[in-house]
């Protein structure tokens, strides 16, 4: 094999290939531990397609998931496997992941094109190529205009958008974001979370942790959440809420007379408590979430109430993360 | 499922060529690197200031021969052999008088009048043997030039390049290689990629030899030039010289090699890994004088980095100079009479200025073996170690958790 | 949702701005313009303002403190508390774990002289007693000695107590914890070099102390040999304060324009073994002392020797040339040093 010093020609087709029957991200009673801190804790579950959110307190053992799965960490005890190859053994599957790590750290006296470049060309691309996918990323993510000025110049928002980049140049099949939202002002969020959301429509596997609940809401349904090591819950959002018999859920009515409303609504079996918050709010709470919002506006409607809101105040991940984690 | 190992050992020319190249633009962006590399060429340039003075100023005469007479009698500079010389046919008058040739030619060397100095291979000491009643008187100011052109390039290439290069650049640019990146969180943008670790190391060692090497041979080059041109001689070159400067820049390209695989491996394996790297260089420097002191036949030397990469310059400085010996030997003598008991000690003569240096500046290769080979040997014996320090370095990196 | 009456801002009508709502569909290429356009005002991604019916003031009334500042040399010895003490005792700087053994080691392997002249003095024999008890020359060696103490002990923890002192500072930002505190910069910069300087000094000047004292009392020394003798033993001091001093401020300098740990260790040894080697293969080719003055390490000895009545090892050189090079190396050091530190600047790298 001749080495390949003028860099011309193509990227050679990959002999690794994923194993198709494997999920994606799979880890199976993985325990890591740091001394005597349980940094995991015998967590088991399989992510493929969509976009995953992974949500908990602090130390609940997110970036320490992250980075077994970015073969930083080895397990302790356990498999983890991506794309159905152990990543600590065998750096292969990098080639199909891009990751964008929480720390900030970056090479400041490279320019972003340089740094996308340079690392781009570590999946085996040649140099044009580098380059052409370079510029595609960073168009994607509109730093075209500075992506020659170097990194220390750029604002933390722009640093991050960098990050992503890179993550983005060998298009992935995985995609990991850990925490992409800090730092960032108000619109850039938005933009990322959609940047997220396409991806996910794309067929690609994203996890994203995040703090920033409501907007995790707003991209997908997906989660898992971990609590001190171990994971409280899995799987779309709203059906964990269900599970939660031990919490009923809310129904806040807003209403000039909230004690006659209260009154007619009594009537319903799947309700089991009703509140009086303040004057003009009724809590109502229940077992039975839908059952109850399906009598609710015949309810109303027939007993001529006035009620000028409606609202679920704790079927969010705020609320299930409260639950489950005890507040803490 | 598919051979998983080819994957990371394929497009290896584009992964090291990326690594190298980037490793190569962060050293040459940072200031410290030209730092090191300016204060380095100020010393040795200061160290040039001092042997130009020295080839500039004039030298006192000695009458060695004590007849009262100066430099009457010098050496015959153009036939020094390696391991056979004549100071060459002496005309003063104090033994053509004699009648017969073998008179005139005690020393059966064939040459009348003259003084041999042979270097008797069994009994490993030089013998020096004159025609009876020959003397010298050489010129002090020749042999002080071309013995302090040698010793100072002996002196600044051994210790001011193989050793105090060879050493520092390491320690500066190799150390920090790996550990580095490793605690400022970049090594990540390494590592999450379809690469081997120990193809990291490795490549990043080549990136840093990429800066090193060329520092090396542009700064052997300009000493060399200035020194061949402003040493003694007749020609308005020194030739001879470059096989010897030569082989100072190859052992120095070795040493860093070698140095920078331990020091970065050292940092791998512990983060303070930089004071096991000043303990070894002290280790080291212990070893370089070992070798100085004993002109390079002690064994224990060679349980050294350094130790090979000496003789590797005293491989190439025999090869180059193959009448330094000789040289030494008769500076050593200092002329005078022929039948002083020279070998045996005894000399009323003080040894010729400049001797005494380049006797202790050149050593011995040491190895019993003909110069190429020791040559050749010392070469491969250091990349062996620089690659055993690969595995170990790579290994250790392969099991360390990147936090 | 509907407004209380408290609130000063009406509600806010956003223009048409269909490229960050939720609702917005995502399209194939979305580009992250909206946030961070630097568009030529075409296109519509434009956020509307909020108008103001009524606004408040709030009235700030700034008044200077009249409390009392502990005095300044309270806040400067806890700087120096807090940096010697801590190569002992926790709670203050976390030396590493190598510095303090290394600094442990050093100490028991400077008083080698101390055992082998009480071993001496126990064994009985004079020649021995010679080569190590205290005598003018051994005062000296105790210091100055060249291997192992001055290429070894002595310089190897000087390097690695200056190796973070300011660079990691200005690598982390904590000189903002020094300077957001009534502290000026010419205390942290002299409280961070009395420190270095006073470690090395009890290092140096604590066991050759240990050494002269050691054999008064062993030897059951009289008050005529206490008299005869501590001329020398306080020249040796002073040379011990000297070198202290030298390394201290060398190191220091290097790790005022370094940003890592490396650097100024390395810079370190590299200055002190590399001119010392340097003047001594000059030396040993031409036979010529001159540039042992670029030696800090060769300069401070050739002061020492001449200070202690020792001849001197370094031919026809003369000791005030030596004595001129200390102090110019010192001074540009010093300089340096307060040059990087009076303009550092207190952000995070």
């Amino acid at each position: 094999m001749m080495p390949d010093l003028d860099q011309h020609g193509h990227a050679e087709t990959k002999e690794w290939t994923p194993d198709v029957k494997a999920p994606v991200v799979m880890l199976d009673r993985v325990s890591k531990q740091y001394g005597r801190i349980n940094a995991l804790n015998g967590v088991s579950l399989g992510i493929s397609g969509g976009v995953t959110g992974i949500l908990g307190m602090n130390g609940a053992g997110k970036s320490t998931l992250f980075k077994l799965l970015m073969g930083k960490l080895r397990a302790s005890s356990g498999a983890v496997r991506l794309f159905g190859t152990d990543p600590w053994r065998n750096s292969a599957p990098y080639s199909r992941v891009g990751f964008v790590p929480e720390h900030e750290k970056l090479h400041d006296w490279m320019t972003a094109f340089d740094f996308v470049v340079t690392f781009a060309r570590l999946y085996g691309l040649t140099r044009d190529e580098a380059k052409v996918e370079a510029t595609r990323v960073l168009d994607f993510v509109d730093l075209k205009d500075v992506m020659h000025k170097k990194i220390g110049q750029y604002s933390k928002g722009m640093r991050q958008r960098v990050k992503i980049a890179h993550a983005l140049v060998n298009d992935p099949d995985l995609i990991i974001l850990d925490e992409p939202l800090q730092g960032c002002d108000p619109l850039a969020r938005t933009t990322i979370m959609n940047v997220i959301k396409e991806l996910g429509r794309m067929g690609r596997t994203v996890l994203v942790s995040s703090h920033i609940l409501h907007e995790i809401e707003r991209i997908t349904e997906q989660i898992v959440i971990l609590h001190r090591g171990r994971v409280v819950a899995l799987g779309n959002s709203h059906a964990i809420r269900e599970m939660l018999d031990q919490h009923p859920h809310k129904i806040l009515l807003e209403c000039n007379k909230p004690k006659d409303v209260a009154k007619s609504i009594m009537d319903i079996d799947e309700v089991t408590g009703l509140h009086f918050v303040s004057d003009g709010k009724l809590l109502i709470e229940t077992r039975h979430l839908g059952v109850v919002h399906q009598q609710l506006p015949d309810i109303i409607v027939q007993n001529g109430h006035q009620v000028t809101g409606i609202d679920n105040p704790d079927d969010d991940l705020q609320s299930i993360l409260r639950y489950l984690t005890g507040g803490f | 499922m598919s051979s998983k190992m080819d994957t990371i050992w394929s497009k290896l020319d584009r992964k090291a060529t990326a690594i190298s190249e980037f490793t190569m633009r962060q050293y040459r962006t940072r200031v410290s690197t030209w730092a090191i590399m300016i204060a380095a060429f100020l010393a040795l340039f200061l160290m040039l200031l001092f042997y130009a003075e020295a080839m500039n100023s004039e030298v006192e005469a000695i009458d060695n021969d004590n007849d009262g007479l100066f430099n009457e009698d010098d050496f015959d500079w153009d036939n020094l052999g390696a391991y056979n010389s004549s100071v060459g046919f002496d005309d003063d008058g104090d033994c053509t008088n004699r009648t017969t040739v073998s008179q005139r030619d005690t020393n059966d060397n064939n040459i009348e009048c003259d003084i041999k100095i042979v270097w008797n291979a069994i009994s490993e000491e030089w013998v020096i043997e004159g025609d009876i009643g020959v003397d010298e008187d050489p010129d002090e100011e020749k042999y002080v030039k071309e013995a302090g052109h040698r010793a100072f390039i002996l002196g600044i290439g051994k210790f001011g390049i193989v050793y105090l290069l060879g050493i520092f650049l390491p320690l500066f640019l190799a150390t920090g290689l790996v550990r580095e990146e490793m605690s400022s969180g970049t090594m990540h943008y390494m590592l999450a990629k379809p690469i081997a670790r120990g193809e990291i190391l490795l490549y990043r060692i080549i990136g840093y030899l990429g800066i090193v090497w060329p520092y090396i041979i542009v700064i052997c080059t300009l000493l060399c030039v200035f020194t061949g041109l402003m040493g003694p001689g007749d020609g308005f070159f020194r030739w001879a010289d470059i096989g010897v400067w030569m082989s100072i820049a190859w052992a120095t390209m070795m040493v860093t090699l070698v140095y920078g695989m331990i020091f970065c491996t050292f940092g791998i394996l512990w983060k303070n890994g930089v004071v096991l790297s000043i303990i070894f260089a002290v280790w080291e420097l212990g070893m370089a004088f070992v070798a100085l002191f004993s002109g390079g036949d002690s064994p224990i030397q060679h349980f050294s980095v350094i130790g090979w990469g000496l003789t590797i310059v005293d491989s190439g400085v025999a090869m180059a100079w193959a009448d330094n010996n000789t040289l030494i030997t008769m500076g050593l003598w200092g002329g005078g009479h022929e039948n002083m008991d020279w070998w045996s000690g005894f000399s009323e003569n003080e040894p010729l200025p400049g001797a005494e240096p380049l006797s202790a500046f050149t050593g011995n290769p040491g190895l019993g073996i003909s110069n190429w080979l020791s040559f050749i040997l010392s070469t491969l014996i250091l990349i062996v170690q620089a690659a055993v320090t690969w595995f170990i370095g790579q290994a250790i990196f392969k099991g360390k958790e990147v936090d | 949702m509907s407004e209380s009456p408290e609130t000063p801002f009406e509600p806010v009508e956003s223009k048409e701005n269909d490229t960050f709502s939720t609702e917005t569909p995502v399209t194939g290429k979305s580009k992250m313009t909206a946030a961070w356009s630097s568009d030529e005002g075409e296109s519509e991604g434009v956020a509307a303002v909020a108008s103001l019916p009524q606004g408040q003031v709030f009235e700030q009334n700034y008044q200077p403190w009249n409390g009392t500042l502990n005095p300044r040399w309270m806040r400067n010895w806890a700087i120096l508390r807090h940096h010697v003490l801590g190569i002992f005792r926790k709670g203050h700087r976390p030396w590493g774990i190598p510095t303090r053994l290394f600094i442990f080691f050093v100490i028991l392997a400077s008083c080698t002289d101390i055992a082998l002249a009480l071993l001496a003095s126990l064994v009985g024999s004079t020649e021995l007693y010679d080569m190590f008890g205290v005598n003018r020359n051994n005062l000296y060696g105790h210091v100055l000695g060249f291997w192992p103490r001055n290429i070894l002990y002595f310089p190897v923890v000087a390097a690695l107590l200056v190796g973070g002192m300011i660079s990691e500072d200005r690598a982390h930002g904590t000189s903002a914890l020094y300077f957001s505190r009534p502290i000026s910069r010419f205390d942290y910069a002299s409280m961070k070099f009395l420190s270095i300087a006073i470690i090395l000094f009890l290092i140096i000047d604590g066991t050759l102390a240990l050494y002269y004292f050691s054999e008064v009392l062993v030897m059951g020394r009289g008050w005529s040999w206490i008299i005869d003798t501590f001329p020398m033993f306080l020249g040796a001091f002073l040379c011990g304060i000297l070198l202290s001093f030298t390394y201290t401020s060398i190191g220091l300098a290097l790790s005022s324009i370094s940003r890592g740990r490396f650097f100024p260790a390395i810079g370190l040894i590299a200055i002190l073994m590399g001119t010392k080697t340097m003047a001594a293969i000059i030396n040993g080719l031409f036979d010529k002392s001159t540039l042992y003055v670029i030696s800090p390490y060769d300069s401070v000895a050739h002061v020492c020797q001449a200070i202690m009545g020792i001849d001197s090892s370094y031919g026809e050189l003369s000791w005030t040339w030596s004595l001129a090079s200390v102090i110019i190396i010192n001074g540009i050091a010093l300089y340096l040093l307060a040059t990087r530190v009076s303009t550092l600047e207190v952000t995070r790298e």
